[in-house]
């Protein structure tokens, strides 16, 4: 049996295990004692808050059950927040208002989760848009997207792409751009975090970060640098098509870069298992889940078996889901914390910061629909309550523009404040921990996404695990089925949306919206910026792209040799080279 | 008549393929023939397809940005290479505005489909706008665009013209190298990386011939897919044709044969590659005795089954070379052996290799591509 296939196993003995201890609490009166007064504790220990209208509240509510059979399902599974298997929340207090002071000293409690994804033409444009949207924020969250010329390591100047510089994203060729990306916020400092959605080239992109912190902080700010890289090599060959090597190679670097940073910054989340582009393919709730969460334990798997060790790497793993309308969606993470955290504790032996699954949450951009397109901003603020009852550790709300362009500032602003008034002016979360979640409904659509989630790993484990499920394209075809079937039955109206096949206006309404592009000027400007940049280098580049060639041939960490490499080469020498040694990714259709 | 023949790709740097494949599906559906080029493409990836390909139109998926550049570029390469009759249209949701598509008319884009445009509409659009057959007329000095046409007219089950597009070596003699196998053996795979050998071993003014095979479906469209998954045959020194078997059964189809011959005939191309579509047990489309082909090959994934299928290989004993690809998979070293057992007792001399084509350098293909173009051959 492979590695899915005990986990399989393992949460069905876990549910089992719940019944079985019920029963016996049920019929041992030392062991009800033992519960019932746990419970006592428990209920003692939950703090008191006060609303704006002079309500009284627990920050943490709990259920009225007199029978410690009940109790112990509650607990066991996982109605306690922060308490395994994680499934009412990954920590006790997120979400609660900053203002109240009832938490354990330093809990993650009180962070906005609110992060903005933003990338738009060369880094100087981005970065004069981070510091926009982080004016007001105490922690600066810097969420970067990239355009298509640097997401597929082609870079800049290479033949072809000079349309789609600075489009969707921001251009990044060299280390002095990311300097220009990142300048004027304290990357040393707490309360600075950069997030990089790539993944083909996330290792050079990750080095050339680096590379950029230490030229402006030294040295020893690398143990400083707080962060997350996408870096998902399997959902870009299940989904998203963005992958520059072959697979092997591709885990390989990743390997190497999820080492260095386990050893050397702790601060940082060197890879996110991402749902997030399987959705936004066509896939269903379920098939996103599965397929993210058994890519994660496809990940832990391998770098077990390159002898890294899953209490240093496995609390740096964290995950990134979408969030649509579908009704799964109302507990889908919760079961994904669930699974996630019996798999690795009970196949892969992690400790509890390793089973503790972190989630990133980006509302779906595939549910937003350019015909009365307004009505966007009511589906991402359903999206975004559905997040939030599902506990997700920070979010991204998308803009109501985004069918049409990068999102325009002023709908930036919306989605963004969105999420303020859903977490700080309404009083659905700040009061207490558990509001929404618990109701029977959320618990039987629970039940129905994890039998769902466990076949779905059944059919991949049949094929000889995630990798040979890859390699026979089982995900990628069951994705494009899936978006078929989706756009088949938004187009015989079976499905309703909105706005476009139900209360239709006679005419599209195109926004009055200025659409965000990069002139040619600028796009010929970079040009010559890496121009310059691989002129200033031409001596030392030939000799540091055979270093890293070499230590690619010979075994060693790559990643290191990255961040020497960054220093004198661009992206697209550097993604040349490789591969020429590692070959190019085969794309799968 | 002929099916209507279109290109659909996504442009380079771009990955958004859900919506093209959707498309294919439904175009194929109502009797279009679709050469799909994939995602991140570049305009000189499509327009040379689009070219050696003798397509009506080319159908352009963009969700990234940067179309009015991109779409421009595709045409203006169609324009220098006398290909304007090969029309361009395409969509990206919402992404292209309405002002862009009006510029994009301006510089000779056809139509540009915006968000919500309904499955139906754009086959329609295509039926109505490209079922008119091409002006024959070649006045052009472009080899690929020569070689397309007279390649169409076979296919028509005309003569083609027997003129060469350029002086050739007389002396040159085009080898013809058949690769078949059952679907999923990694046949495209292991074609993509001999090419990737050809162009290194071979110099500038060498090239290289595919004529690849993909199933008619019922209503006599075809997705013909191999270009998709194909990196290194998309380049300058490679003519590459994709043919829809249009209802024969056997792995080609029924101008394949002189497509071969006029190809071999021209005396351009180092050799012609013959890649089947995937074949049954029963299959044999080089015929028995290899007419059609100098060497042929036999792709064979290591799951064919019991031990007892693979005396119901008919190839088994027509090939030259048997590779077992995906060598790396459990199972291949039972596969290696019954297959050399099977292959015992065969009278001709037959050469058994193993590949793993999805690897870089791979020995094994090395071994396939040296037995293909060493001077001894």
């Amino acid at each position: 049996m492979s590695q899915l296939g005990q986990i399989i196993e393992s949460v069905r003995v876990y549910d089992h295990f719940v019944e079985a201890e019920v029963a016996s609490v049920r019929k041992d009166p030392a062991k009800a004692n033992e519960v019932m007064g746990r419970w006592r504790d428990i209920t003692a220990k939950v703090g008191k808050t006060r609303t704006p209208t002079g309500l009284e509240l627990p920050t943490l509510a709990l259920p009225r059950y007199d029978d410690p059979g009940e109790i112990i399902r509650f607990m066991l599974e996982g109605g306690l927040p922060g308490e395994f298997p994680y499934v009412s929340a990954a920590y006790s207090e997120q979400y609660l208002s900053r203002d109240q002071e009832n938490g354990a000293a330093g809990e993650k409690k009180g962070e906005e989760p609110t992060r903005l994804f933003a990338g738009l033409g060369l880094a100087e444009d981005t970065n004069q848009r981070f510091h926009y949207l982080s004016r007001n924020q105490q922690n600066k969250r810097l969420s970067t997207a990239f355009d298509g010329p640097t997401l597929y390591g082609v870079g800049a100047l290479a033949p072809g792409v000079f349309g789609k510089i600075g489009e969707g994203g921001v251009a990044i060729d060299t280390v002095e751009d990311v300097e220009r990306l990142y300048a004027g916020f304290d990357l040393d400092q707490p309360n600075v975090s950069v997030s990089m959605t790539i993944s083909g080239p996330a290792p050079i992109l990750l080095a050339m970060y680096i590379a950029a912190a230490k030229r402006r902080f030294g040295s020893d700010v690398v143990p400083k640098l707080r962060g997350t890289i996408q870096a998902d090599v399997l959902k870009e060959v299940q989904a998203q098509n963005e992958l520059i090597f072959p697979i092997g190679p591709s885990l390989r670097f990743l390997a190497d870069m999820v080492e260095f940073c386990s050893l050397n910054m702790r601060r940082w989340y060197p890879i996110s298992i991402s749902g997030y582009h399987i959705a936004e393919a066509g896939a269903t709730p379920v098939q996103q889940a599965a397929y993210t969460l058994s890519n994660g334990f496809a990940y832990v798997d391998y770098f077990k078996t390159k002898g890294m060790d899953i209490n240093v790497f496995g609390p740096r793993l964290s995950f990134f889901l979408d969030c649509g309308l579908d009704v799964e969606y109302v507990a889908l993470a919760r079961v994904c914390r669930k699974i996630w955290a019996i798999g690795m504790r009970d196949v892969f032996h992690g400790d509890e910061r390793a089973q503790r699954l972190k989630l990133h949450t980006q509302t779906s951009g595939r549910s937003l629909v350019a015909a009365d397109w307004k009505n966007n901003l009511t589906r991402t603020a359903i999206e975004l309550v559905l997040a939030c009852m599902n506990a997700t550790n920070s979010c991204h709300s998308n803009a109501a523009d985004e069918p049409f362009t990068t999102p325009s500032e002023e709908y930036a602003r919306y989605a963004a404040h969105a999420q303020g008034i859903l977490l700080e002016e309404s009083g659905v979360f700040k009061h207490m921990m558990n509001t929404l979640p618990g109701s029977p409904g959320m618990q039987a659509v629970g039940e129905a996404v994890q039998t769902a989630i466990l076949e779905e790993f059944e059919a991949i484990e049949a094929q000889g695990g995630v990798l040979g499920a890859v390699e026979r394209r089982y995900q990628r075809s069951q994705i494009q089925a899936a978006a078929h079937v989706l756009e088949s039955q938004i187009s015989s109206g079976s499905r309703p949306v909105i706005g476009l096949n139900r209360y239709a206006l006679e005419d599209i309404a195109w926004p009055d919206l200025e659409t965000i592009r990069t002139p040619a000027k600028k796009k010929k400007a970079h040009q010559e910026r890496v121009e310059e940049f691989h002129r200033k280098h031409a001596r030392e580049s030939e000799k540091a792209l055979d270093r890293l060639a070499a230590v690619v041939e010979n075994g060693g960490n790559t990643f290191s040799e990255l961040i020497n490499c960054v220093e004198h080469c661009s992206l697209g020498q550097i993604t040349a080279r490789l591969t020429e040694v590692v070959g190019r990714f085969r794309p799968m259709v | 008549m002929a099916p209507i023949r279109i290109l659909t790709a996504v442009p380079i740097c771009d990955g958004h393929d859900s919506a093209i494949n959707t498309i294919n599906l439904d175009l194929i559906r109502y009797g279009i023939e679709v050469i799909y080029l994939g995602y991140h493409r570049s305009a000189h990836d499509i327009v040379r397809a689009a070219i050696q390909e003798d397509v009506r139109a080319i159908g352009i998926s963009s969700y990234n940005g940067g179309h009015v550049e991109f779409f421009s570029e595709v045409l203006s390469l169609l324009q220098g290479r006398d290909c304007g009759h090969i029309r361009v249209f395409g969509g990206g949701g919402a992404t292209i505005t309405k002002a862009d598509a009006d510029l994009m008319y301006q510089r000779g884009v056809d139509k540009i489909f915006f968000a919500g445009t309904p499955l139906e509409e754009m086959v329609r659009y295509v039926q109505s706008s490209f079922s008119t057959p091409i002006p024959a007329v070649v006045n052009t000095s472009f080899e690929d665009r020569i070689i397309a046409v007279n390649l169409s007219e076979i296919e028509a089950g005309n003569e083609a013209d027997s003129q060469p597009p350029r002086h050739v070596d007389p002396n040159r003699d085009t080898k013809v190298f058949g690769i078949s196998g059952p679907g999923g053996a990694g046949k495209t795979t292991l074609i993509d990386e001999l090419a990737l050998r050809f162009l290194r071993k071979f110099p500038a003014d060498h090239r290289l011939a595919i004529l690849s095979h993909d199933p008619s479906v019922v209503g006599s469209g075809a997705l013909l897919g191999d270009r998709a998954t194909m990196i290194y045959s998309q380049d300058n020194r490679v003519f590459m044709r994709s043919m829809a078997t249009r209802g024969l059964a056997g792995g080609l189809a029924a101008a394949s044969e002189r497509a071969v011959k006029y190809l071999k005939g021209l005396g351009i191309f180092d050799a012609v590659i013959i890649e089947t579509v995937g074949t049954g047990q029963e299959a044999l489309p080089f015929g028995f005795d290899h007419s059609l082909t100098d060497l042929a090959t036999l792709v064979m994934p290591p799951d064919y089954g019991a031990r007892l299928q693979l005396q119901k290989i008919a190839m088994l004993d027509a090939a030259d070379i048997v590779a077992v690809n995906k060598a790396d998979l459990r199972g291949a070293r039972t596969a290696v052996s019954e297959i050399e057992s099977r292959l015992r007792s065969n009278p001709r001399k037959q050469t058994l290799l193993q590949t793993q084509a999805n690897r870089h350098r791979d020995p094994g293909v090395d071994q396939i591509f040296s037995n293909l173009f060493s001077p001894t051959v």
